[in-house]
């Protein structure tokens, strides 16, 4: 892609560019739930309006839109023998509305589902959207900037900064540019280009937890290891409820379990999210479960997030979005943990 | 460069977890597990490795990892020895001649070093339905005997009605070419053999520790023991391999069920060295579970 200068599309503009958009494909973008007022969703959107650009972070994050929480993988037949069909929708859509941060768990996802053997289920279901991405307001819990996913533009085709009447619009590949060619807009001049900076700016001063060491020295604190008694406190909080799995970014553990058809000609095979904090998520045929104690398991999601993960794609598995911490019933908080497990290494030494 | 055919149905499975069809050819029920035989439509060889797994389909029961119990060079069909444990493993057990399961795989790059094994003496050690992963590389050696050196086999079952390969068993102790012990935990009133648990007849094998490779398998516990025998017997860590069970659900690294620190055991094993598993804390919490215990 040759670079491209931004531009700005005007907040009416911008109401038009999305119902050109939502003519022709569908579009899942943040809309405010229904039964829920204040909470937000990626969903389909049915109008332009239902777009609530606005929104504060998503209790699930966008990447149910690659891997659904419950996803059809082939239907068969119980005949003999049985006749097996793949069940895959490639149709073509928009996921608008994206943050920095969910961007980043999106990136993340790309890098550890194209692992040779690459499950192409997801990097097909990746090539069917085009991605816009949008700035953000950060609330308590968010701490991007401690995982360095801020200004995260990877990966998305166009990236929206919101101005006072519209948006400043950057460009980031050729389906972007091709897709922006429906909307009315003006090249951006040097005010634009510094409300956005400004947007960007606000943003990060905003943003208050921190982690007590870079995030390379946890990786090297978990490996020194030593760290039981913070591991068996936070356990002692813990509810195993797995909301903390269920609502990550980043997090792609599943299960695949069989449905059978009421009439009881067939059936279908469905791929579904799976929390390694889960009892008997280690748990084998022969009775034994490797994480039995619930300190294995919380210990083993700060491993895979910090450690293993972080040295085998040289990232952390973690974009700050804080959802775990929103969302954990016991009000275990990431951030306060990591910094806990800081504290001991330091201690330790 | 066009690739083969055969190879996008091995894509088409791996990728989108679409299993092939596979019909069984033979069953037969043991007292604690069901031999399962199993060929594809269309004749054409499973081309696994000794100790790699297949993901088994009940349809409408779900997927299983199951071990391949018998040797590539014997590749008219492949064999399964289920214990029915769960849902998809009890379902499996149910099978008759005729049924249709379906198929992904074989999986597993860690399999048991049978070119490394070459011209070494062979120490195996089975306890319980761990007899399964290691029947087929008892078969592989069996049909390749001139490339090994000695070969040595200890089976531990629970009870005499707990054997599995009964017939096999048998024939092996017969067998000029291989040392088999067969031992039981608990015997009952007609059992003339050997009683005690399966690292005591280990104890009476003098092994020669710098030309033996020993490869194990069996439940979690028993892993501990075995290491602590042939160390014993200084075998080096590097030359004792166990077969690791967990529960894969995807088989290619992905779904997460099977990690072992930073290891996938359905990739990156599920037969590992010894050497390799000391170095992961949660292989040692299974062996060693009053190490960390102590520190809280």
């Amino acid at each position: 892609m040759t670079a491209t200068e931004n531009s700005v599309v005007s907040a009416s503009n911008f109401t038009r560019f999305l119902e050109a958009i939502l003519a022709e494909q569908p579009v899942i973008g943040p809309r405010e739930r229904p039964d829920q007022p204040g909470f937000y969703r990626f969903g389909r959107l049915a109008q332009a309006e239902d777009f609530a650009p606005d929104y504060g972070t998503t209790t699930v994050p966008p990447k149910k839109t690659f891997a659904a929480l419950r996803e059809k993988l082939f239907t068969f037949t119980l005949d003999s023998p049985p006749k097996l069909d793949l069940h895959f929708d490639s149709s073509p859509f928009v996921l608008l509305g994206v943050h920095p941060c969910d961007l980043a768990g999106i990136d993340a996802l790309d890098h550890a589902y194209s692992q040779p053997p690459a499950e192409v289920r997801w990097t097909a279901n990746r090539q069917r959207a085009t991605i816009i991405g949008l700035d953000c307001r950060p609330d308590s819990y968010c701490f991007c900037t401690q995982v360095g996913t801020e200004s995260n533009r990877n990966p998305c085709d166009l990236f929206l900064t919101p101005m006072k009447d519209g948006y400043l619009v950057e460009v980031h590949s050729d389906a972007g540019a091709a897709l922006l060619e429906k909307a009315g807009t003006r090249k951006a001049g040097e005010e634009d280009e510094a409300a956005a900076e400004q947007w960007r700016r606000k943003k990060t001063e905003e943003i208050i937890p921190e982690f007590d060491a870079p995030v390379e020295k946890i990786a090297d604190i978990l490996e020194a290891g030593g760290l039981t008694p913070v591991w068996k406190e936070t356990a002692d909080r813990c509810y195993s409820c797995g909301s903390c799995n269920t609502t990550c970014p980043t997090c792609f553990c599943f299960d695949m379990v069989d449905d059978i058809e009421p009439d009881m000609r067939g059936g279908a095979r469905y791929r579904t999210w799976d929390s390694c904090q889960l009892l008997d998520f280690a748990l084998v045929a022969s009775g034994h479960n490797f994480r039995g104690e619930r300190w294995q398991r919380v210990r083993h999601r700060w491993q895979r997030k910090f450690l293993y993960l972080y040295r085998q794609f040289d990232r952390p598995y973690c974009t700050g979005c804080g959802r775990c911490s929103r969302a954990c019933t016991a009000d275990i908080n990431i951030v306060d943990v990591t910094n806990r497990l800081i504290a001991a290494a330091q201690k330790e030494a | 460069m066009a690739e083969p055919a055969k190879n996008q149905a091995v894509d088409r499975t791996h990728i989108f977890y679409v299993p092939e069809r596979a019909r069984v050819m033979t069953t037969r029920r043991e007292p604690s597990a069901t031999f399962v035989e199993l060929g594809f439509e269309d004749g054409r060889p499973l081309n696994h490795h000794p100790g790699q797994f297949v993901q088994v389909s009940v349809f409408g029961y779900g997927e299983a990892p199951i071990s391949v119990c018998s040797s590539p060079t014997r590749p008219e069909s492949f064999d399964l020895c289920v214990a029915p444990m769960g849902n998809v493993s009890g379902a499996i057990s149910g099978l008759s001649p005729g049924d249709w399961v379906g198929i992904r795989g074989p999986y597993g790059r860690g399999c048991f070093p049978v070119d490394r094994m070459k011209k070494k003496d062979l120490l195996l050690i089975a306890g319980g339905i761990g007899m399964a992963p290691l029947r087929g590389l008892i078969q592989f050696i069996c049909d390749n005997r001139d490339d090994y050196g000695r070969f040595m086999v200890v089976y531990g079952a629970k009870t005499p009605s707990d054997i599995l390969f009964r017939e096999e068993t048998r024939q092996w102790t017969e067998n000029p070419d291989l040392d088999f012990y067969l031992t039981v935990d608990e015997a009952d009133d007609e059992w003339e053999g050997r009683t005690g648990v399966v690292t005591e007849p280990l104890k009476e094998i003098d092994i020669d520790p710098e030309n033996t490779v020993a490869a194990a398998c069996g439940p979690p516990v028993m892993f501990r023991f075995i290491a602590m025998e042939l160390l014993k017997k200084k075998l080096p860590e590097e030359r004792i391999y166990f077969s690791l069970e967990r529960r894969f659900k995807c088989g290619i690294g992905k779904c997460g069920h099977c990690q072992l620190n930073d290891l996938y055991v359905c990739q990156d094993g599920p037969v590992f060295r010894y050497a390799d598993l000391l170095k992961r804390t949660e292989a040692g919490e299974v062996w060693v579970p009053e190490k960390d215990q102590d520190t809280a």
